[in-house]
């Protein structure tokens, strides 16, 4: 096995050594710094100020989470045909089973994807494994924890400051959980969890209600701040020689990026909340009233990206493994724990009552789906869903299998995706089964290797606009998909 | 492009070849080939070029490149045995002598004659099939070049200055923040890791970047750092667990009361005493058999039951209780812990954020006749649910339990609870007994390798502790005065009591005065004035000032300082960075201030009590970890259905091992040549059991001699070495040899052309040759075999060590064929053979070599040609006062490098 390398410098393999060997420059820093600094550094807030972006149609990301795994009956088993959750098929040419058929309207605006999954969790139990879905990192089974940055937060870093809210971060469950027992998706630069809010109210007071008093005194203060360290910087910056005064021009660089930062910050204090109002929306609504909840949620993502409060949204419809507020959300169809029918599957009608709850959670994606197809662009070509791509899947598929993922990725036409298809890369007899007590599904002989998802992240990444060939442990792209 | 130019000339300038070197020894070495390793050692250590020779005086005027000397001996000699194949005709390897300028000083092609230089001492050209040169032709090409070379590099250094000015490596700036504040937490982890150099060191100004993430992530670090340093809120309160094992055992006894409890019911019934006395006998005896997990004993009765834990619910949190100050009562209970096994003492969710939490158990060992005491380890654990979980390890070091049951002592730990990380994140806000479950536990570990049990009678558990308050660091930056109560003028006495400290240097009266304004600006938005001014430190730890290694300048005149010698700040701060990885403490800055510090005397001792100081332990532990290249041991994946017996254990031993190794030479002063051979290391127990070592018994690192049989000694047979330099299943001859060139003889190989072929995997016959073969057959390739053959052969002498370092002397029933021929056509056979090649042939080398690694860290800044005459001065003078490694770190201390920019 290759040793791997923390450095992020390009690197070139070696064929014998097997391992990457740095390239000679390393350097990363910008070239031109001096032309820039024979300005009076600072001064001219007009220099600082980055060129002016086109008004483009604004890209957008959901990626949304359900735990627990989709029904996976083998091929001899009579459920097969209705609730294995994957279609049969291939291509263009493929059936959706009862799973999924709630999202037979929008066949043509999205893809099935089976047979991909992130490299590092594939032997690890698919519980511990909500934490990794969009990071890809090596977050293992127990010991020592580290994960690193999500999809979507690579996104929201990409976006910026061109919307009010970097990100909207949700889950059922609320917060961040513990280590691998997740209860965000989201994850910053440094791997930590971004704490993921569950109240509608909450969330729709921050998009379009509240304002935040601490805000502007926080701002002030670290303008304040930044003021004084640039003074320190500068006069710092008189004792030096010319070579030493570039290395330092990184410091003035950091601490110009950070006032354009507060700037921004500032400006969106004072820009007025978009007008929404709350009419329609259960705000108050939770596990009492499942459905109301799920789709108040998903509702809140739709505002915020008709609003372009945001662009990036995640959403964990649940916690890995029950024990949380979310596993309650089968009730909405009239069955009891969710968590407990992805183990009951041997019982009589045991994979039909899965099978429906994964139809429930799908039927509510498509709703927001369809609402995002039937509005309008408001500022641009297409349809909103054409301009947003939604993710929407789980870490496992058969019984705590952490493989195989089920994958469903709808909209981003405007993007360049083409939909309409099931990308089967399982083939035609997926790891799969009932627990019957013995080795489960994730510990038996792995007779398939999958796609590395981040693949697909690489995939998403580039038609959000994001120049990057690598994401995680990506070994390429997906190219049917565009 | 300019960097990378300079970047590819410093490589190749540094290569570390031989200043002075007459013959090529081969003699020699068959003349000793009876001595020990040791005899070589000392022989080697007398035929020093370094020692015979002297290095070119000094001279105060500009030399002249001796020319005239070059038409009339040197390029005749070149003529006759290079020109033909590095000529105008032929240019192998792309060299061609003719047209490089001889003008050492001036010209531009020093970098090509380095490499000449190095391949005619190293006997690497002419090479085999050709004419070889003679002893007086190649002592007179040597003789040149070392000495033009050497003038060279002085001319250069004199004529331009180096930059050292960076920011603070992360590392740095941890420790930095630790001693300036006079808090223990781990406060960096937030930054991202540092970029090593192509030389391996982070230090290196080259490679010290800023963003406006680090930027935003150096303002929230020093913003809670100075929090936890200072107590703006009343002393929290202080809760106590005192857990008798009484207590602790008292929910286990349940099942064994029920059975008595049935016997006793079936006397009532059948009324049979004699029949119930024998079955309660037998059951009591049963109830007294020893276990072998964790178990408690009841010491009156003598009845034991397993001990037993489980997580949901916690229902086995102990509630905190009421202080006592008297000792606990004699104990009725104990629990016993066998080795591998362990006591979890849950403690529920009100374990404290941050804060210091002391553990103190009352333990002994249970066999009275051991003279090697067993180990305890603390861990700290949670366990939300069945897949969320941490286990952490809290003790450095484990405790040696070397009490008697007789008479149990208390051992105890102190543990900085805010650099507890992951804590379980729903113990604020879950109810004890939900699930996810908020409870959090200590977990007391009986790590010995080999030892017995340990017994425990007493679990205290205090915290958060304060021996006083507000605690001294709070009193560090609050000082004491007479003018507390006028805020603005007490302001001024902590900003001028903290400022220079935290800059290292006097600070103006400006620079006072724009923090008050600050302070001014920031105190409205503040309940009380310290509140502020937690503020304003803040910013006085995210300047560049603190950040950045900066020259200690004449700010008044706010210009660059160009005088080549650093001031006594200077000094202290490049002393504190070497010696402590970390900032000048107050006798530094106190001598600075008085600019005593560069006196000789007064430098000496400072040199000498820092070194003394335990601070001087990151010097062994940063430098050694870049030196050896020791992240390779982190990434490591060994294979654990190959290397069944290689554990997390053992890696850590393996990963302080080299570490330990350096500590003992630099504090004994032992010969840095102790590096490639020695007859003792330093072994913990699972280290020994490893190298088949007996007879060390405990966890820690302690020196043990090492005798032939071992087949270890010096840094080459370390296991960790061996291991990193593996693919996880096997040996890896030329990451070994790549790593030996590297690090030991500073000698890297190039990186291989980018029109290499790739091996292709696909084709079967590749795929199914063992590594070796493909090596070899790598190597076949004409592209590739310039460079393999340089490398290989080096990796072969390893071959007795398989990928965890273990000693082998069949592979797969083969016997290790573990002897190679060097491009220079020497045979070598084994570590032994190495050992003594390198003893008999390179010491000089590697001396360079560490001293160049070592002066590179030490100044923060890549070394190039103009540095070079210094870097041979210091190895020189090291090789004269007898190798001592502690002799080589006070050598580069007084060096004129180490004073000047």
């Amino acid at each position: 096995m290759a040793p791997t390398t923390s450095n992020a410098t390009p690197t070139v393999a070696h064929p014998t050594l097997g391992q990457t060997i740095s390239a000679l420059d390393r350097r990363r820093f910008l070239r031109g710094t001096g032309l820039a600094l024979a300005l009076p550094l600072l001064e001219s807030a007009t220099l600082l100020a980055k060129p002016a972006t086109q008004v483009d149609t604004p890209k957008r990301l959901a990626c949304i989470y359900f735990p627990d795994g989709v029904p996976m009956p083998l091929p001899e088993d009579p459920a097969y045909t209705d609730w294995l959750w994957f279609p049969h098929g291939n291509g263009k040419e493929f059936k959706f089973t009862k799973c999924l058929e709630v999202l037979q309207p929008l066949r043509s605006e999205l893809s099935i994807l089976s047979g991909f999954s992130h490299p590092s969790a594939r032997s690890i139990h698919g519980h511990s494994n909500a934490d990794q879905f969009l990071t890809g990192a090596a977050t293992g089974g127990d010991g020592e924890y580290k994960n690193s940055i999500s999809i979507d937060q690579l996104y929201a870093s990409h976006i910026g400051d061109q919307t009010r809210h970097s990100s909207l971060v949700m889950s059922t469950d609320g917060g961040t959980g513990t280590p691998r027992g997740a209860h965000t998706l989201s994850f910053n630069r440094a791997g930590r969890a971004i704490p993921a809010e569950y109240r509608p109210k909450r969330i729709f007071d921050m998009l379009f209600v509240k304002r935040d008093g601490n805000a502007a005194r926080r701002l002030a203060l670290s303008q304040s701040a930044l003021d004084d360290l640039l003074a320190d910087a500068k006069s710092l910056r008189l004792t030096l020689s010319t070579n030493d005064q570039e290395r330092l021009d990184e410091y003035l660089y950091s601490v110009r990026d950070a006032e354009l930062k507060i700037a921004k910050a500032k400006s969106w204090l004072n820009t007025p909340l978009p007008k929404v109002t709350a009419d329609g929306l259960e705000l108050s609504s939770y596990m009492d009233a499942p459905r109301d909840y799920l789709q108040t949620m998903f509702d809140l993502i739709y505002l915020a990206f008709k609003t372009d409060s945001t662009r990036t949204a995640t959403y964990q419809l649940g916690r890995e493994n029950g024990v949380g507020q979310s596993d309650h959300l089968a009730r909405a169809i009239g069955l009891n724990l969710s968590h407990g029918l992805s183990h009951d599957t041997t019982k009589p009608g045991g994979w039909k009552k899965f099978g429906l709850y994964c139809s429930f959670l799908a039927e509510e994606f498509g709703r927001f789906a369809t609402r995002l197809r039937d509005t309008p662009e408001p500022a641009g070509p297409g349809s909103m869903l054409d301009n947003s791509l939604l993710l929407f899947g789980s870490a496992s598929s058969a019984f705590h299998l952490s493989r195989n993922y089920p994958l469903v990725l709808a909209g981003g036409k405007n993007m360049g995706f083409k939909h309409g298809q099931y990308i089967n890369h399982a083939g035609a007899n997926p790891q799969g089964g009932p627990w019957n007590g013995g080795r489960e599904p994730w510990q038996q002989e792995i007779s398939h290797e999958d796609i590395p998802l981040s693949n697909l992240f690489v995939t998403m990444l580039q038609q959000l606009g994001v120049e990057t060939e690598t994401f995680a442990d990506s070994t390429g792209e997906v190219s049917n998909l565009v | 492009m300019r960097h990378r130019r300079t970047f590819i000339a410093l490589v190749t300038l540094l290569s570390a070849i031989l200043p002075v070197r007459f013959t090529y020894a081969q003699t020699d070495g068959r003349n000793v080939s009876n001595a020990t390793l040791t005899e070589l050692k000392l022989h080697g250590a007398k035929r020093s070029n370094y020692v015979t020779q002297s290095l070119p005086a000094r001279s105060e005027k500009a030399p002249k490149p001796n020319l005239v000397e070059f038409r009339k001996s040197i390029q005749p000699i070149l003529k006759a045995s290079c020109i033909a194949c590095h000529g105008p005709d032929t240019q192998e390897g792309n060299i061609r002598l003719d047209a490089l300028d001889p003008n050492l000083q001036r010209g531009a092609d020093v970098k090509w004659w380095i490499e000449v230089l190095g391949v005619i001492n190293n006997g690497e050209m002419p090479p085999a099939d050709a004419d070889p040169l003679s002893n007086s032709d190649r002592s007179q090409l040597v003789q040149w070049f070392s000495t033009e070379l050497q003038i060279a590099s002085q001319v250069r250094r004199a004529e331009q200055g180096h930059s050292s000015f960076r920011r603070l490596t992360r590392y740095e700036y941890n420790y930095a923040l630790q001693d300036l504040l006079g808090i223990p937490y781990n406060l960096a982890k937030d930054l991202p890791p540092e970029a090593n150099t192509e030389d391996g060191f982070q230090n290196s100004s080259e490679m010290l970047h800023m963003s406006i993430t680090q930027l935003e992530t150096y303002r929230e670090i020093a913003s809670t750092a100075i929090k936890r340093a200072v107590a703006l809120d009343p002393q929290p309160p202080v809760l106590h667990w005192n857990i008798p094992m009484q207590a602790a055992a008292a929910r286990h006894w349940s099942e064994q009361d029920k059975q008595i409890a049935a016997i006793n019911e079936q006397l009532k019934k059948d009324g049979d005493k004699q029949k119930h006395q024998r079955e309660l006998d037998q059951l009591l005896k049963r109830f007294q058999q020893p276990h072998n997990n964790t178990y408690y004993r009841d010491l009156q009765s003598g009845r034991t039951v397993r001990s037993s834990w489980q997580y949901y619910g916690a229902k086995y949190a102990h509630a905190p209780t009421p202080p006592s100050n008297s000792l606990p009562a004699k104990p009725t209970h104990v629990v016993i812990i066998p080795r591998g096994n362990f006591l979890i003492v849950e403690l529920g969710n009100q374990i404290p954020p941050v804060g210091t939490l002391r553990v103190r158990v009352r333990a002994a060992q249970t066999l009275q006749t051991s003279a090697t005491p067993p180990s305890l380890r603390l861990e700290f654990g949670w366990r939300a649910s069945n897949d969320s979980r941490a286990l952490i390890r809290l003790s450095e070091h484990d405790l040696k339990i070397s009490a008697h049951s007789n008479n149990p002592q208390f051992y105890q730990w102190e543990i900085p609870l805010g650099n507890i990380y992951p804590r379980n994140s729903v113990r604020t806000t879950a109810k004890m007994g939900a699930t996810p479950n908020p409870s959090e536990y200590i977990r007391l570990s009986n790590s010995s390798i080999s030892q017995g049990d340990i017994q425990i009678d007493h679990v205290e558990i205090t915290g958060p502790i304060h021996n006083q308050w507000p605690p001294k660091s709070h009193n560090r930056i609050f000082i004491d005065s007479p003018n507390r109560s006028n805020e603005s003028l007490y302001a001024k006495e902590v900003l001028e009591h903290f400022m220079p400290r935290a800059w290292r240097r006097e600070v103006t009266s400006e620079e006072v005065k724009q923090k008050l304004m600050l302070f001014d600006r920031m105190r409205p938005e503040f309940d009380n004035s310290e509140q502020a001014m937690v503020e304003v430190l803040a910013t006085v730890l995210a300047s560049p000032n603190f950040l950045y290694v900066a020259r200690a300048t004449n700010l008044a005149h706010k210009k660059p300082n160009t005088n080549q010698q650093l001031t006594d700040y200077e000094l202290a701060t490049r002393m504190a960075l070497f010696l402590w990885c970390s900032t000048p403490d107050q006798e530094l800055l106190k001598l600075a201030h008085e600019q005593r510090l560069h006196e000789p005397n007064t430098f000496a001792q400072q040199v000498q009590r820092m070194l003394e100081d335990h601070k001087s332990q990151r010097l062994a532990k940063q430098f050694v970890q870049q030196w050896l290249d020791l992240q390779l041991l982190d990434f490591l994946q060994i294979d654990r259905k190959v290397h069944q017996r290689f554990d997390s254990e053992l890696k850590l031993a393996m990963q302080q091992e080299p570490i330990a190794f350096f500590s003992e030479i630099l504090t004994n002063n032992h010969s840095l040549l102790d590096f490639i051979h020695a007859d003792y290391t330093l072994l913990n127990e699972r280290l020994a059991q490893h190298y088949g070592v007996p007879g060390v018994f405990g966890n820690e690192m302690r020196r043990v001699v090492l005798n032939e049989e071992h087949q270890r000694g010096g840094l080459l047979t370390q296991a960790g070495l061996l291991a990193m330099n593996s693919d996880g299943v096997d040996s890896h001859p030329l990451k070994r040899g790549i790593w030996l060139l590297e690090s030991l003889l500073h000698d890297p190989p190039p990186p291989p052309p980018p029109a290499v072929p790739e091996i292709d995997l696909a084709d079967p016959k590749i795929a199914e040759m063992t590594l070796k073969q493909r090596i070899e057959n790598h190597r076949q390739h004409a592209a590739c075999r310039s460079c393999h053959a340089k490398i290989d052969p080096w990796g072969i002498a390893f071959e007795n060590y398989d990928a965890i370092g273990q000693w082998r002397t069949n592979i797969a029933d083969e016997p290790v064929d573990a002897s190679s021929l060097l491009f220079n056509n020497y045979e070598i056979s084994g570590m032994e053979g190495l050992k003594r090649y390198l003893l008999t042939e390179r010491q000089d080398q590697f001396t360079r070599a560490l001293t160049y690694k070592l002066t590179t860290f030490a100044l923060g800044r890549p070394l190039t040609f103009a540095d070079r005459s210094s870097i041979d001065q210091i190895a020189a003078d090291v090789r004269k006062q007898g190798d001592g490694l502690g002799t080589l770190v006070t050598l580069i201390c007084k060096s004129e490098l180490f004073h000047s920019k």
